[in-house]
């Protein structure tokens, strides 16, 4: 096994542990290591005195943790150049931060020689974590303070050299503690979701430079062999991981979309989008692609290199939009100019915020404006119309700077909503905006969202694909009935996936069959498919009792009331709300909850020692 | 059978390969009538990127849709009406 660095910024230590093989087997690595330590951690906490409840998502209190798994870095273990970070708290949700990032920065975190590091405390001034083969050390960031995320990630690598470097940063956005700030590596690369930027700044940690070549160990080599070379081939020769990825990346999915009635469109009042064309997959391929991008050791290639040659929105080189980002920067809000939303895209990128959450609030503030609930003074010259391209670059910037108007967009259309006297406008769960489907023409979408432990998130459990993809079977996405067990085995297997660590999009290939075969023989031990499920389910389960902790339970299971309220006004799912109470209703017995809280007894199947 | 109108549109490498974003056709209402006529414009390889002769049915990657509802949701043998949008998907993902 590996090592764990663990870092306390409050007292500058750093300790070296191993990583546990016991809670290894039981949780893999990845997410399902971190939700594990962070159960420690709140047991620690409660054993203290302090209640899970009155832990500060922005205090010293909170703990950050980037893990990789036994997949991540090993060549020939499809898609693994990824590692998952997570929090014991998110700032935007007060539920549990959990994200994931692709590009260099988490085979190389390997390669420095350490599986994990866990962050706690904060330091009082800025630094940042070098790790230079094996050897850690917490530097001076002054210097660093208040640069983008561009000239971080250069600055450091231009410091720290050698062979397989790479930077995890922050920009202005988290140090400015916006709620939706992420943390970004290889430039362009993000842990997105849950404001998990906003922790690192809180913790005044700048960034993390890792840099190395010690080799990934591999239990059984010839047996990896062969199950990499028939993993690969079964990649290689699908039509999507083959094919459509790989000439469109994710922004295919516009057109799709919006065809089957989901695309939301300007704050979800409807899922059809008049100008989806113009946002389109094929549009960013004529007009803005210049390259590929792929992440380490990935045989898909799904990243874009763009550029806007000309104009107000000029952009030398960028990367993106990806599917998510322009569902919310561009359909969201309305902006139907595809020069404006890579841009504002880009400006994500730069100061290190989330798209998704980004391009919601910003929906939601257009509504709230066109509504005549927000008072001039408060938007300081900001237009917030659905449709103006110029808004919505500005509002980007604002919100990483928190200027103007920029103060309240960084709080997340939760909090937004609710200073506005319109709670009903966020388009969240559990205070996270959701993504670019819509459950009443999606339904069993729905139901993952609402039931998704970190929030309104998709990649949680992927129903889209059996949806409306049509992956591994077609199943109507109309129809609420049956749906409850494709959102469980989804939601389980994904946490195998994650906490592997490798990206998501294999699973368009691959199987739970293929994925016991390929960590079998990466670890030497004998898992079969039923067992990796059940360790999904076992880290499902646990991160769910850590929600409890903070008062989460079966009525945060919910979707904003305009899906469950107001008919879907056009398009193929017209007239179609969610029928969420019926589809819970059936999961919640399949998982063995209790208005959504797990059993005793399904904590004791899952082994799961409280 | 009656004669109808049926407004076909491309997506993702069928729109890159034909090099055309829609076309209208006119068909007696079955799919495959509409796919030959299609053909009669694009080409005869139009035919088999969609339609699987062996099974007599479109074929089972290709993601079609009539007015929004994928073909696989819908019950019963396809009837195109005059008008409607037949939206054609090569297979494709994202997230």
């Amino acid at each position: 096994m590996g090592k764990i660095l663990r870092v306390n910024l409050t007292a500058k230590s750093l300790n070296v542990e191993k990583t546990s093989e016991d809670v290894a087997r039981k949780y893999l690595g990845g997410k399902g290591y971190a939700v594990y330590l962070i159960y420690r951690y709140l047991r620690e906490y409660e054993k203290a005195g302090t209640s899970p409840k009155d832990i500060d998502a922005l205090g010293p209190k909170n703990v950050l943790i980037f893990a990789t798994g036994p997949g991540t870095g090993v060549p020939g273990f499809p898609s693994s150049g990824r590692y998952h970070v997570m929090a014991l708290r998110s700032p935007l949700t007060g539920s549990i931060g959990s994200a994931n990032s692709g590009g260099e920065f988490g085979p190389f975190l390997k390669f420095s020689g350490f599986d994990m590091i866990v962050v706690e405390g904060a330091s009082e001034t800025p630094v940042y974590l070098a790790i230079v083969d094996g050897e850690a050390e917490l530097r001076d960031a002054s210097s660093l303070w208040g640069k983008n995320v561009f000239d971080t990630c250069r600055m450091l690598m231009d410091k720290v050299g050698g062979k397989n470097t790479s930077v995890a940063c922050i920009g202005p956005a988290g140090e400015n503690l916006a709620y939706m700030a992420c943390i970004m590596n290889d430039d362009h690369r993000a842990a997105g979701r849950t404001g998990l930027g906003a922790v690192m700044g809180s913790k005044k940690l700048k960034a993390i430079v890792v840099s190395g070549d010690e080799k990934v160990p591999v239990a059984e080599r010839e047996r990896f062999s062969e199950v990499s070379k028939r993993c690969l081939d079964a990649m290689k020769n699908n039509p999507v991981t083959g094919v459509g990825l790989p000439t469109y990346g994710t922004a295919i999915l516009i057109n799709i979309i919006n065809t089957a009635g989901g695309l939301p469109y300007k704050n979800w009042q409807t899922g059809v989008n008049p100008d989806a064309e113009k946002i389109s997959g094929e549009t960013l391929a004529e007009t803005y692609l210049i390259s590929r991008r792929s992440c380490w050791g990935c045989p898909i290639g799904c990243g874009r290199v763009t550029s806007v040659k000309s104009g107000p929105f000029q952009v030398l080189a960028s990367e993106g939009p990806e599917y998510e980002s322009i569902w919310a920067l561009g359909s969201s809000t309305a902006v139907k100019d595809l020069d404006a939303v890579v841009k504002a895209n880009h400006y994500c990128d730069e100061f290190g915020l989330d798209p998704i959450s980004m391009g919601s609030t910003i929906a939601a503030a257009m509504e709230l404006n066109e509504k005549g609930c927000i008072p001039t003074e408060d938007l300081q010259g900001l237009d917030l119309r659905f449709g103006n391209s110029a808004a919505l670059v500005e509002a980007v910037w604002r919100t990483a700077y928190k200027a103007g108007f920029g103060k309240y967009l960084a709080l997340g259309s939760k909090k937004l909503c609710e200073i506005y006297g319109h709670p009903e406008l966020s388009m969240s769960v559990k205070g996270l905006e959701m993504p670019a489907y819509d459950p009443r023409a999606i339904k069993g979408i729905g139901l993952n969202y609402a039931t998704a432990n970190r929030g309104g998130c998709h990649v949680t459990g992927y129903t889209v694909s059996p949806e409306v993809l049509g992956i591994p079977e077609k199943i109507d996405p109309i129809k609420a009935e049956g749906k409850a067990k494709w959102v469980k085995i989804f939601q389980d297997f994904t946490c195998v996936v994650n906490s592997t660590v490798n990206c998501l999009f294999t699973t368009f290939a691959l199987g739970a069959k293929d994925y016991a075969e390929l960590l079998s023989a990466v670890t030497g031990w004998k898992l079969t498919e039923d067992e990796i499920l059940k360790i999904g389910e076992r880290i499902y389960n646990l991160e769910r009792v850590i929600i409890n902790k903070y008062g989460f339970d079966g009525k945060d299971d919910t979707l904003p009331k305009r899906l469950l309220e107001e008919p879907m006004p056009e398009g193929p799912a017209k007239g179609q709300v969610t029928e969420l109470e019926e589809m819970k209703g059936e999961y919640y017995k399949l998982r063995g909850w209790v208005n959504g809280v797990p059993t005793k007894e399904k904590l004791a199947e899952l082994e799961i020692e409280l | 059978m009656t004669t109808v109108s049926v407004k076909i549109l491309l997506f993702a490498t069928l729109r890159s390969k034909y090099k055309t974003r829609e076309l209208t056709v006119a068909c007696n209402g079955t799919l495959l009538s509409m796919i030959e006529s299609a053909a009669k414009l694009l080409g005869p390889e139009f035919i088999d990127d969609v339609y699987d002769r062996k099974k007599g049915k479109a074929r089972n990657d290709m993601i079609i849709m009539v007015n929004g509802r994928n073909i696989k949701d819908l019950e019963g043998e396809i009837t195109l009406k005059d008008n409607d949008v037949v939206a054609i998907f090569p297979p494709l993902a994202g997230g």
